[in-house]
């Protein structure tokens, strides 16, 4: 720690903020910050607030050497607060909460400020303008750190069991995954089969394998594992309770009436036993509806193929199929590729079907080009009679360990030409008397009369206009979204503009939703090829294992909380929050489910079993402490302001507006 | 000859394989990065990326358009060497060569 350090500067100054002791450290972040803002004006322009006793500034404040500066402080100066500020909360606001409970202060007593991407970053033409900005953001932090409380995490009892909604490749491999680790695995498939897509293929990139054959066999260890319960024909059909002991609803034989008994065991294979404490007693599941408790829920619905419009490159037309219809016709036979009961000669492939679109589905979907590719070489490498291969593409992206398929397929005589955006190829029916078009008789096509004609420009060949006969064209369609909008409603699944469901963060976080204990994997989050769908699928194993393997979980105490005095029960408040967690009771029951809030795994929904004595109570709002999940939705709406928002109360948000507009400006400017 | 519907050049995969089989006319290989045509000593500008593409697409009048190119080559190889796509270009040329030596000029 270097540069101007403050201590104890007014022994006076902290009792004004009801004698809190508060350390305020603004990172220079290696020059990210302090090239902008003038660290050393800020500590200057707030060393004197209220309650601060320790005001300094680090090189990298959340360096090892540095936390344990401040641990040092907290411990000798007696610092009931800290502030830290430096970049963004998402980056370090767990680091600092660590910090402060190793140096035995509350992590709720800490408040990160962010003047990297709010200040250095944002403003690097006005090093003045920036420097006042981060004085006044780190004395709005000051402000709401003299209000804070200690706060303890919410601890949420977890049952050990996981349902997995849906079967294809990375909800199979979940299972697996949960199932070897101990959990207790009720995989739930809508079709009758398990599988997905890669059930429908034979050979499959990078690697060769059949796919039906992976499927095969990762059922068999499936059916085989006592903790996996299977239920094909099923849906997900409700989901009641909170974290942690969420009652999943399942039907069982969508069609009541006419379904067929659901398929969970081959004969031979072994019932699951179940008979851990906390799961369910389950025999084979009978067609109709059942309720099993879940510590957690994967989500692993896949997605969909794009199906083209009528006429979008020329689908429609005999001969015009999508990459799926191409890739079952290669799988069907092993010999020369035949259509329609006649020998395919030339093959032309329009990539990007559905995807990269200026307006509708912008996204790439990332397994069509290798697909494609793959597809093609299968085609290449089988057939005797040479088969001209055209694809007409806008970029081939056969990333990574996929890029040797592409040079295979280069080797093998496949053609790539590359249309321009604004000039997609156009497909047609050969119409035989065009003239030297579709019908050509010359070099050696003798006789065979081609179904299709694709018109098209190719850049790298000087953008000339060429018109190739062709018997097939493949649209290489990409991934859209399935439908899934009753599953959507019953988990309330984050649903992105895309359609795909929504991470919460794609790098840091990228199969958590909001939903606490909802996970997702696969490609219903976006476009995945099987390696990408599977290991995803297992990262989902591995958060599920983070919640129920220690039996607990804890969550953030930054939650609304009801004052029951003040309420009056309009239920405003529920109609605002997303997530369903006040609840109506009766005022002497919330009394003591707000005692209970001191302690642990309190569910308001408890304090509807209590039966009180209900004659002239008043009715009130409690909030669930599981269910809310801090957004302050409902704050605003309370027409009695008797909703506060823990760590963010009224008090504390009005302190930082003061704090944030106290005049004069602090800095030179 | 190459004529096409609507001024659009009919494609002919024939005429790529009467230069060579795939094994010796590898042209299809081609990534298109261009660095041929940067080493040529030459300064071969349509050598060989485009001149190739004529022939693998079968635009033989544009092919025959460029015959003063393709015998210009000194066969000197400098571009084969540089090429990551291992196109054998000098031999590509070769072949081509001996395709218009014979239906052209009927040697
Ligand atoms: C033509 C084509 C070729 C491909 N080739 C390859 C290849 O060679 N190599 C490769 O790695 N990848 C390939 N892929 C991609 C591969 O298919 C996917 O990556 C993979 O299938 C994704 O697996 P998934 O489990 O996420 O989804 P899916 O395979 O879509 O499985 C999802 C499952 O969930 C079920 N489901 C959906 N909704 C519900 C619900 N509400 N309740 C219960 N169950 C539900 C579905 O019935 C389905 O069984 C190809 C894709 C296509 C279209
Ligand atoms: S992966 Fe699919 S969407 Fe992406 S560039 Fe290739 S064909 Fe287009
Ligand atoms: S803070 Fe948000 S989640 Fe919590 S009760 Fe209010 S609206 Fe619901
Ligand atoms: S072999 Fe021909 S094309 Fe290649 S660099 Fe030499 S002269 Fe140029
Ligand atoms: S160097 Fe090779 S890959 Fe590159 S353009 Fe020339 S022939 Fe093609």
């Amino acid at each position: 720690m270097n540069d101007q350090i403050v201590t104890g500067s007014d022994p006076g100054a902290g009792a004004d903020a009801g004698g809190r002791r508060i350390g305020v450290y603004v990172c220079q972040c290696g020059g990210n910050i302090s090239d902008y803002v003038s660290v050393d004006d800020v500590v200057a322009a707030v060393k004197d607030e209220p309650g601060v006793v320790v005001a300094r500034t680090a090189m990298f404040t959340c360096s090892d050497a540095t936390q344990q500066e401040i641990i040092n402080d907290i411990q000798d100066q007696g610092l009931d607060g800290i502030v830290v500020a430096s970049c963004s909360p998402k980056l370090h606001t767990f680091t600092f909460r660590e910090m402060s409970k190793r140096a035995g202060l509350n992590p709720y007593e800490y408040t990160q400020v962010n003047i990297r991407e709010q200040c250095s970053w944002t403003h690097t033409d006005d090093k003045a303008g920036a420097t006042g900005k981060a004085a006044r953001l780190v004395r709005a932090g000051i402000a709401r750190t003299s209000l804070t409380e200690p706060l303890e995490p919410i601890v949420v009892e977890t049952v050990p069991n996981v349902v997995v909604i849906g079967g294809g490749i990375a909800g199979m491999r979940a299972a697996l995954g949960l199932a070897e680790i101990g959990l207790a695995v009720f995989l739930v498939e809508k079709e009758a089969e398990l599988g997905g897509w890669a059930a429908g293929f034979a050979e499959m990139y990078p690697h060769g394998r059949d796919g039906r054959d992976l499927v095969t066999r990762l059922e068999e260890r499936i059916r085989r594992h006592p903790g996996i319960t299977v239920f094909t024909d099923a849906e997900v059909v409700g989901k009641s309770g909170s974290f942690g002991k969420y009652e999943v609803g399942i039907q069982v034989g969508r069609e009541q009436a006419e379904a067929p008994a659901p398929k969970t065991q081959p004969p031979g294979t072994p019932k699951p036993e179940i008979s851990r404490p906390g799961m369910p007693q389950l025999g084979t599941p009978e067609p109709g509806a059942i309720t099993v408790k879940a510590g957690s829920i994967v989500v692993a619905t896949g997605f969909d193929s794009y199906e083209p419009q009528e006429g979008e490159f020329g689908y429609g037309l005999d001969g015009v199929l999508t990459l799926p219809e191409f890739k079952r016709l290669v799988d069907s036979s092993d010999g020369p590729l035949a259509y329609g009961g006649r020998p395919v000669r030339t093959i032309v492939y329009i990539y990007c079907v559905g995807s990269r679109q200026a307006e509708g589905n912008e996204y790439c979907s990332r397994y069509c080009c290798t697909a494609a590719i793959h597809s093609s070489l299968q085609v290449a490498t089988r057939d005797a009679a040479p088969v001209s291969r055209y694809h007409l593409y806008r970029d081939i992206r056969s990333y990574g360990r996929y890029e040797p398929l592409y040079n295979e397929s280069r080797e093998k005589g496949d053609l790539y030409l590359r249309f321009p955006d604004e000039e997609p190829p156009v497909v047609a029916q050969a119409s035989s008397g065009d003239g030297g078009g579709a019908t050509t008789a010359k070099d050696g096509d003798a006789g065979h009369g081609y179904r299709l004609t694709v018109t098209t420009r190719d850049l790298l060949t000087d953008g000339a206009e060429l018109l190739i006969p062709a018997d097939l064209v493949v649209l290489v369609t990409g991934m859209v979204p399935r439908e899934n909008d009753d599953l959507v409603k019953v988990l309330k699944l984050p649903v992105g503009n895309d359609g795909f469901f929504n991470e919460i963060h794609p790098k840091l976080r990228p199969v958590e939703t909001v939903v606490d204990g909802v996970f997702i994997c696969g490609a219903c989050q976006g476009p995945k090829n099987s390696t990408e769908a599977v290991a995803s699928g297992l990262a989902a194993v591995t958060q599920s294992a983070s919640i129920l393997k220690r039996g607990y979980a804890e969550l953030d105490p930054l939650i609304a909380v009801v004052d029951p005095d003040t309420c009056e029960w309009c239920g405003l408040c529920l109609e605002a929050c997303p997530y369903e967690a006040p609840r109506r009771v009766e005022q002497d029951q919330e009394a003591a489910g707000g005692a209970d809030q001191e302690g642990v795994d309190h569910r308001g929904a408890d304090a509807d079993h209590r039966g009180a004595d209900t004659d002239h109570r008043k009715m009130v709002a409690v909030i669930d402490r599981v269910a809310c999940k801090g957004c302050g939705g409902c704050v605003p709406v309370c027409p009695r302001n008797a909703i506060d928002l823990l760590g963010y109360t009224d008090a504390q948000m009005r302190a930082m507006i003061d704090g944030l507009l106290q005049e004069p400006t602090p800095c030179r400017m | 000859m190459s004529a096409g519907v609507n001024g659009a050049t009919l494609v002919r995969p024939a005429l790529a394989g009467r230069v060579g089989a795939l094994e010796e006319f590898n042209a299809s290989a081609c990534m298109n990065c261009g660095v041929c045509t940067a080493v040529c000593p030459m300064g071969i500008e349509v050598l060989p990326r485009r001149l190739f593409r004529y022939v693998l697409l079968g635009m033989e009048d544009q092919v025959l358009e460029q015959i003063e190119s393709i015998y210009s080559c000194l066969l000197c190889k400098m571009c084969e060497v540089n090429c990551p796509a291992g196109v054998h270009i000098a031999e590509n040329v070769r072949s081509l060569r001996h395709h218009i030596n014979r239906t052209v000029f009927g040697l």
